[in-house]
């Protein structure tokens, strides 16, 4: 019971991360109309600007995720720019190849610099444990570094949540995501408001991408591909562009996953994955958002 | 006319002498194939290959050759991928002036090449495919590891029963070729001294090891085996670390790698086996790494002196070949039939074509590794 | 160009054989060995990329999981040739039909899909395909694989080398090209065009989208199992890692450099990929920058490809330009 218990705790946090990948990505493909593969690669700068923060300045987790925000942002402008600016009206299947173009661009530059290897991520969050007794024998362990990073993703999903609602930058983008046409109308700048969109969203990726590293304890320039699906697979759950639901999706591949790892093992991962996805486009492909705009 | 005629018979004297043989230093060029891993997941120890064979080669060379013959290799990069490394294979086999292929790296890639070698009749000498299935799959098939059926149970043995004294055992290993050899043969082994093992495996780039170590602290075991080379290991004991599991690190297949040592959060805390050790107080072996090291950049492991003696080996095989004209075949008789003293031992080939070696524990103090129990160990 | 075309039409049969003809002694006029195993890898990959592209470049579906279907042709031959001794020639259509069926299986949830929807579903199987390739030992070797898998016996020929393999990936590129250029001038063919061009217009003149959309897929899958299955004694030794995204990808760069909705733009992506492939290899990391340059730079200067088919919605439609000929602006005509 207790392992159970603990599996469950693993997977609210990994859960709580997938739910901010699926965040940042609903973000983008709400407000650019567009569907990216290219987010593992741009999670993955974002971890490598965070790390490097970690080699040169030294553990510091607020500048770290800063750097990490930072990257991924300044990457989603060049993503921007090279797939979405000019196939806004062009069949989808175009501004696809061309991210996937650009995922492989990026993994392979980066393998180029960074080396194939993975490297270590050590020694960020204090290796602390807590033993929490929840009535009876049974007792759960949660680790400092799962308790940060689930309250970093609640802060981060309250602060976007404000944005969106609350700030004059926010509406547009909200607008943009609903009707690109009324919203130009209403006089936004929809070009630069579909790249501030985009932007967010990568940043937010990048800030998931330094916490996954964090948690794994390590950092490579392989695994990235793995987690641009599972981005994908817990939006789906909010028709790609629902935040809420995206995140609950999230949640859900996480806990998942963790789950059937306790039943069989860790090669079958991203089957669950894969497997929750593929009944989800089934059942429901549109989710279980309420209705917005879902051009792809 | 009589022009005519001493013009043609001074162009046809030098065309003759470019086409004749122009033996400068010796008998000519003996050209070898060389398979290492010099990118992904297994690149520090393909670099080490390069490094140990170029040596060799400098040193033979420099001494006259083998039987007057001078010693080349063309390493190709085979990515730690078995369908790259069948296809230089392949492209070996076919090139007539290939004699031999030295490598490749993992037992997996060896075996898949076996089918290959054999059929073009070529000799695959690996420093380190140590299956034991793998130089029993054809003739031509050669390794100087060391054999999984001599590894793993002196691991369950000596280490754990003996060393440690320990009953309850987790192993979590790499699932491939060697990874399932080393658990086979240790499981039997382990269940002739009574020890209780559990085993999680996962697959060979997998990065989150964090539920595989939850799952394998649920027994309470005494000891952490972990059975793989590279980077996995370091990751996996340090996922241990992490989720605050306080137990003995121990592990198959790393060997003293400098790599793992720099990468361990608690590095004292680890044990490994090895079939070699450079001793500080060998004068011959630290001046072998001391080379090495300037010139790779890294201290060397067991598996680049292996890349050195099997080029040594070459040598000493051209060399009985004596006389007789230096073939695929003869190199191949010649191999199965020598003995050689390399810096990694005594190298006497069994009938199959690998050679069993014995074995010594090492541990890690102040982040320098020493050994812990020698090869005498066993006669205690 | 276009007198070439002119007298290629001309004297299209005799034009085929000096061609086959040509073909035929490339095997024995390359210098080197290693030559011949790059001819075999172009071979082989043109009609993978063919297959593909019978996909993406006809009916206008995204896939991306080709490698899928490639798995299970090259396990096919793995697991029964190695188990029971069948021959390569009796199970080349075999993991064909294997193929097509678990084609099948993929396309019945993309039919009410579009997009990217459609295309992460023929990813996640593909990955599912690879996962199950993995860990399903008895059957396909686990993370061993499936070693020693025999070679096809072809009038006695040592087929282990490369230049009489050749003739292997010869014989399957040339009766897929037969075959799919019948195909495609056929009532189906037109089907998938017309699905490809708008699906909407094509379902309200009476076509029905869902089957021919599923046949496609089952069409597509067939050749990428027989090229599997001819691939697996190639390489002597498959295992699940060989059948990731990324060769997926690698065959998806193949039809998007070299043309989509035509016969000959596989083959064109084909050559070009596996020589850059080849001859690059010493750049490693460098050569996959180099493709994914070149797939953006299609996308933005030519998104149908080198040899594409030019006529159609492939070629881009609408993506902002000032003066533009008609015939690109997403006209249904043949590919």
């Amino acid at each position: 019971m207790e392992y159970f218990l603990n599996q469950l705790v693993n997977g609210l946090c990994q859960g709580a991360i997938y739910a901010l990948m699926a965040i940042g990505y609903s973000v983008i493909v709400g407000v650019v109309g567009m569907v990216t593969f290219a987010y593992g690669e741009i999670m993955m700068i974002g971890a490598f600007g965070a790390y490097y923060v970690f080699q040169f300045v030294g553990i510091n987790l607020p500048i770290a995720l800063l750097a990490a925000f930072a990257s991924s942002f300044l990457l989603g402008i060049i993503v921007y720019k090279l797939c979405y600016e000019r196939f806004f009206n062009a069949p989808r299947h175009i501004s696809l190849l061309c991210t996937i173009g650009f995922s492989m661009l990026i993994k392979n530059l980066v393998q180029i610099v960074f080396g194939p290897e993975t490297k270590p991520v050590l020694n960020i969050i204090d290796n602390r444990t807590f033993n929490i007794p929840l009535g009876g024998a049974i007792s759960i362990d949660l680790k400092l570094l799962q308790i940060v990073v689930m309250i970093l993703v609640v802060v981060l999903a309250v602060t976007l949540t404000l944005f969106f609602n609350r700030t004059r930058a926010g509406v547009a983008l909200r607008a943009v995501s609903q009707n690109k046409d009324a919203a130009y109308l209403m006089g936004i700048n929809v070009k630069r408001t579909a790249m501030l969109g985009n932007c967010i969203g990568c940043g937010f990726g990048g800030i998931a991408g330094i916490l996954l590293a964090i948690y794994y304890y390590s950092i490579s320039t392989t695994t990235w591909g793995g987690f641009s699906m599972k981005a994908f697979a817990a939006s789906v759950l909010g028709g790609l562009v629902d935040l809420r639901m995206s995140a609950l999706g999230g949640l859900c591949i996480g806990i998942v996953e963790n789950l059937g790892i306790t039943i069989s093992s860790a090669t079958f991962r991203d089957v669950f994955a894969f497997g929750f996805l593929i009944i989800m486009l089934v059942l429901r492909p549109q989710g279980f958002a309420s209705k917005k705009g879902n051009r792809v | 006319m009589k022009k005519f005629v001493s013009l043609l018979l001074v162009m046809v004297l030098a065309l003759s002498l470019t086409v004749l043989p122009v033996s400068v230093q010796g008998k000519g060029v003996i050209k070898l194939g060389g398979l290492a891993p010099l990118t992904g997941n297994y690149a520090e120890y393909g670099k080490g290959f390069q490094v140990g064979w170029q040596m060799a080669i400098d040193e033979i060379n420099a001494g006259g050759g083998a039987n007057g013959y001078m010693l080349e290799i063309d390493v190709k990069d085979t990515q730690g991928d078995t369908v790259v490394s069948s296809t230089m294979a392949t492209a070996f086999a076919e090139d007539d002036d290939v004699l031999a292929i030295l490598g490749d790296f993992t037992s997996g890639s060896c075996k898949a090449n076996a089918s290959i070698v054999d059929r073009y009749g070529i000799v695959q000498l690996s420093p380190t495919a140590s299956a034991p299935d793998y130089a029993g799959m054809s003739p031509f098939c050669f390794s100087i590891m060391g054999r999984q059926d001599g590894e793993a149970p002196y691991l369950a043995t000596y280490v754990l029963k003996k060393y440690l004294g320990v009953d309850k055992v987790a192993v979590i290993r790499v699932d491939s070729d060697w990874g399932l050899a080393c658990f086979e043969n240790f499981k039997a082994q382990a269940d002739i001294e009574g020890l209780e093992v559990t085993e999680e495996k996962y697959k060979s780039d997998e990065t989150d090891f964090s539920s595989i170590i939850t799952k394998a602290k649920l027994g309470d075991p005494d000891v952490l085996v972990v059975m793989d080379q590279g980077a996995a290991v370091s990751a996996i004991f340090n996922a241990a670390d992490a989720a605050g599991w306080d137990v003995k690190h121990v592990a198959l297949g790393p060997g003293t790698s400098e790599q793992v040592v720099s990468q361990l959060m608690t590095p004292d805390n680890i044990i490994v086996t090895s079939p070699f050790f450079f001793d500080p107080e060998n004068e011959e072996l630290t001046k072998w790494k001391e080379e090495f090291t300037s010139k790779a950049g890294f201290e060397p492991t067991v598996h680049p002196a292996c890349a050195y003696d099997t080029m040594y080996l070459i040598k000493t095989a051209i060399e009985n070949i004596g006389d007789g004209k230096v073939t695929r075949d003869a190199i191949r008789a010649a191999l199965q039939d020598l003995e050689m003293q390399g810096i990694t031992g005594r190298i006497k080939f069994e009938p199959a074509g690998d050679i069993q070696r014995d074995y010594m524990i090492c541990g890690v103090e102040g982040g320098e590794w020493l050994v812990l129990k020698g090869f005498d160990y066993v006669n205690e | 160009m276009s007198k070439v075309k002119e007298l290629f039409n001309k004297y299209q049969v005799l034009a085929y054989i000096v061609l086959l003809a040509l073909l035929c002694v490339v095997p024995f006029a390359l210098p080197k060995a290693v030559y011949v195993r790059y001819a075999c890898n172009i071979l082989m990959y043109a009609t993978l990329a063919g297959s593909l592209n019978i996909i993406n470049g006809y009916s206008g579906q995204t896939c991306l999981g080709q490698a899928g279907f490639f798995a299970i042709g090259a396990y096919t031959m793995g697991a029964l040739s190695t188990k029971f001794g069948i021959s390569f020639w009796l199970l080349l259509p075999l993991a064909g039909i294997l193929a097509a069926f678990v084609g099948f299986l993929v396309s019945l949830p993309t039919l009410k899909l579009k997009g990217i929807y459609l295309s992460i579903v023929t990813l996640g199987a593909s990955e599912i395909i690879r996962i199950i390739a993995q860990t399903w030992t008895p059957v396909t070797g686990g993370a061993m694989g499936i070693k020693q898998i025999p070679y096809p016996e072809m009038f006695g020929l040592d087929t282990f080398r490369p230049k009489y393999y050749y003739f292997i990936f010869l014989f399957i590129g040339v009766i897929f090209l037969f075959v799919t250029k019948r195909v495609l001038q056929s009532r189906v063919g037109r089907a998938w065009i017309s699905i490809r061009e708008d699906e909407i217009a094509a379902k309200s003149l009476g076509v029905q989208t869902s089957f021919y959309k599923s046949l496609n897929f089952m069409y597509g899958a067939f050749w990428a199992g027989v090229v599997g299955c001819a691939y697996a004694p190639f390489v002597n030794y498959i295992e699940a890692s060989q059948f990731s995204t990324d060769t997926g990808f690698n065959v998806l760069a193949m039809i998007v450099i070299g043309g989509q909705g035509t016969l000959i733009g596989p083959i064109v992506g084909s050559t070009i990929v596996t020589l850059l492939t080849e001859s690059l290899r010493f750049l490693e990391s460098w050569r996959y920058v180099i493709y994914a340059v070149l797939i953006i730079a299609m996308m933005w200067l030519r998104p149908q490809g080198i040899a594409g088919a030019s006529r159609s919605i492939l070629a881009g439609g609408k993506i902002k330009r000032k003066k533009q000929a008609a015939g690109a602006e997403g006209g249904a005509t043949n590919g």
